[in-house]
């Protein structure tokens, strides 16, 4: 195989280089787990309105980076972040900013698919109820914008009080999307949500986040370098903690700028 | 390959002595059911359920050492469950990751294991003597007492059950802890934690040690709390006790009801675990 020829096919989606607006703006960021130092003075920005896909090799740091923008992270006393995490013009690592706010404003859906043991209705509106006093149709209203918006409204809407764990998993995890977005969050969070799927509900999902992404800031922590290149405009390459490179997913998919890059996407380790 | 015979010899022993201390123990299980059954079923009558102790001589019922288990009982789930849930949500969530909750839950093992005739004895110093007198109160509150760890240790060990990403995905969404605890885990633990209340109940119904301090026993039909109030274990242990016949009947009728009850929670645990387990 020739060295600089990427084994990724880049697709149209990450053909895009346009200039975006920074919605997440992270400075010299800096996670410990206890004493080990996980992330390293991260520095960049994440675009609106786009999707942003975090890639490296296990251990490297980014579902770390993804677990400090919500502060879901705070739920373990060993773990701590220094640093900025500036959303909107605000730093959210601040200890006055308002964790349901930030939560409300970020939104996140996890590795393996975690509906609540209840009907799919009210998982979707699980949170509705405790952030906006809403009547039952207006709430009926949100709860089938949400499923809409997560391209599960057909195969659910003649079982909306059926229990959700009786859904696949594809269809678990589109519900968990669904829940996320049915807040109306502005950020996105997914950390590796396709890797617990097959290929046929991993490409719903894909073509869901392509759906998405004008309507949200989407950052989605993944594995698969093909799904990073398909999914994505732009680009993190983390490595043993540091960001090694950020750029327009193309560019770094075809023509990394440093070699541990070029060495990780052409399979040299991972 | 074959087997080298002194392995096939190993395991023939080993599975021999396995078997073998299996029919022991099952032996005498069956036996004691055995012996409640054949002896407590020949006493089985309606008047059982429908007279009161008798004196000596006379014929009569259990119904208010019935009534006075039946009502205990209950008072100490009451008194129990909520302060026993409560607390092992704490130790699970709150907590969590804090030196107090460990020693809390150390204490609490304690606690669970010990006897139950010191427990009796404390609330005889700290209510009966302080009171003046016996009294269901006493009673209950020292089946509460025994009650109380074994909820908590289940609460504490169902809500751990519970993979952490349910609560990562609940404030994920924004949510204060009280309604990721109400709403999510607590739905996803709820079998666990009503198998726990069950069994405890279960152990408490044939407690006899502590009732002996506090409840004490009661000849008469008495629906008083804050009286001597008459109760299964005691009875069976009194009349039991006693060279009447009549009383040695009814103590085997009251000790095949208590098992009976027993094993019908037993079983309804199973079963609810068994249904949980389906999900």
């Amino acid at each position: 195989m020739n060295e600089t020829a990427p084994a990724i096919r880049i697709e149209a989606a990450a053909q895009d280089a346009v200039a975006r607006e920074v919605k997440i703006d992270i400075r010299d960021l800096n996670f410990y787990y206890g004493k080990a130092h996980a992330l390293k003075h991260v520095s960049f920005g994440v675009p609106s309105n786009a999707v942003t896909s975090i890639i490296g090799p296990s251990g490297c740091g980014k579902s770390t980076l993804l677990r400090t923008i919500n502060r879901i992270y705070e739920l373990y006393p060993e773990q701590r972040a220094t640093g900025e995490v500036i959303i909107d013009g605000a730093n959210v690592l601040e200890r006055g900013y308002a964790l349901s706010d930030l939560r409300r404003l970020v939104g996140m859906v996890f590795q393996k698919p975690t509906p609540f043991a209840s009907s799919i209705r009210s998982n979707v509106g699980f949170a509705l109820n405790y952030y906006d006093r809403l009547s039952k149709a207006e709430l009926n209203d949100r709860i089938e914008d949400a499923l809409k918006q997560a391209a599960l409204w057909d195969e659910v809407k003649d079982k909306l009080s059926a229990s959700a764990l009786s859904l696949s998993g594809g269809q678990q995890q589109r519900l968990c999307i669904a829940r996320a977005i049915a807040v109306r969050p502005e950020v996105l969070l997914l950390d590796e949500a396709t890797s617990a799927l097959d290929p046929i509900s991993t490409a719903k999902i894909e073509e869901l986040i392509h759906e998405l992404r004008e309507r949200f800031t989407i950052v989605v922590v993944t594995h698969n370098m093909q799904q990073a290149a398909r999914v994505s405009q732009r680009t993190a390459f983390f490595h043993l903690g540091e960001l090694v490179e950020f750029g327009n997913t193309s560019d770094v998919f075809t023509n990394p700028r440093e070699q541990r890059t070029r060495d990780y996407i052409t399979g040299r380790y991972g | 390959m074959a087997v080298p015979a002194r392995r096939r010899a190993a395991d023939v022993v080993a599975f021999s002595f396995a078997s073998l201390a299996t029919v022991f123990g099952l032996f005498w299980l069956a036996w004691i059911l055995w012996t409640t059954l054949a002896q407590g079923a020949a006493a089985l009558t309606p008047a059982l359920f429908t007279q009161m102790t008798p004196p000596p001589g006379a014929s009569g019922g259990l119904l208010n050492a019935f009534y006075g288990s039946a009502v205990m009982i209950l008072l100490a789930i009451v008194i129990g469950t909520p302060i026993g849930i409560a607390a092992g949500t704490y130790l699970a969530e709150h907590g969590r990751y804090t030196r107090l909750a460990a020693t809390v839950s150390f204490i609490n093992d304690i606690l669970l294991s010990a006897p139950s005739i010191v427990i009796g004895l404390f609330v005889y110093e700290v209510a009966v003597r302080s009171m003046g007198h016996f009294s269901g109160y006493a009673g209950a509150l020292a089946l509460a007492m025994i009650l109380l760890p074994i909820v908590v240790r289940t609460t504490e060990e169902s809500l751990r059950l519970v993979p952490d990403q349910m609560r990562e995905a609940g404030f994920a969404l924004g949510l204060p802890r009280w309604r990721v605890t109400s709403r999510i885990l607590y739905r996803a633990a709820q079998g666990a934690i009503v198998t726990g209340v069950l069994l405890a109940v279960a152990r408490i119904a044939g407690e006899t040690a502590p009732l002996l301090f506090t409840a004490l026993n009661n000849q008469f039909w008495s629906s008083s709390l804050n009286r001597p109030l008459a109760n299964v274990p005691v009875v069976i242990f009194q009349y039991a006790m006693s060279p009447y016949d009549e009383w040695h009947m009814l103590a085997w009728a009251g000790a095949f009801v208590l098992t009976a009850f027993v094993l019908i929670l037993n079983l309804g645990v199973r079963f609810l675990a068994r249904k949980g387990g389906n999900k």
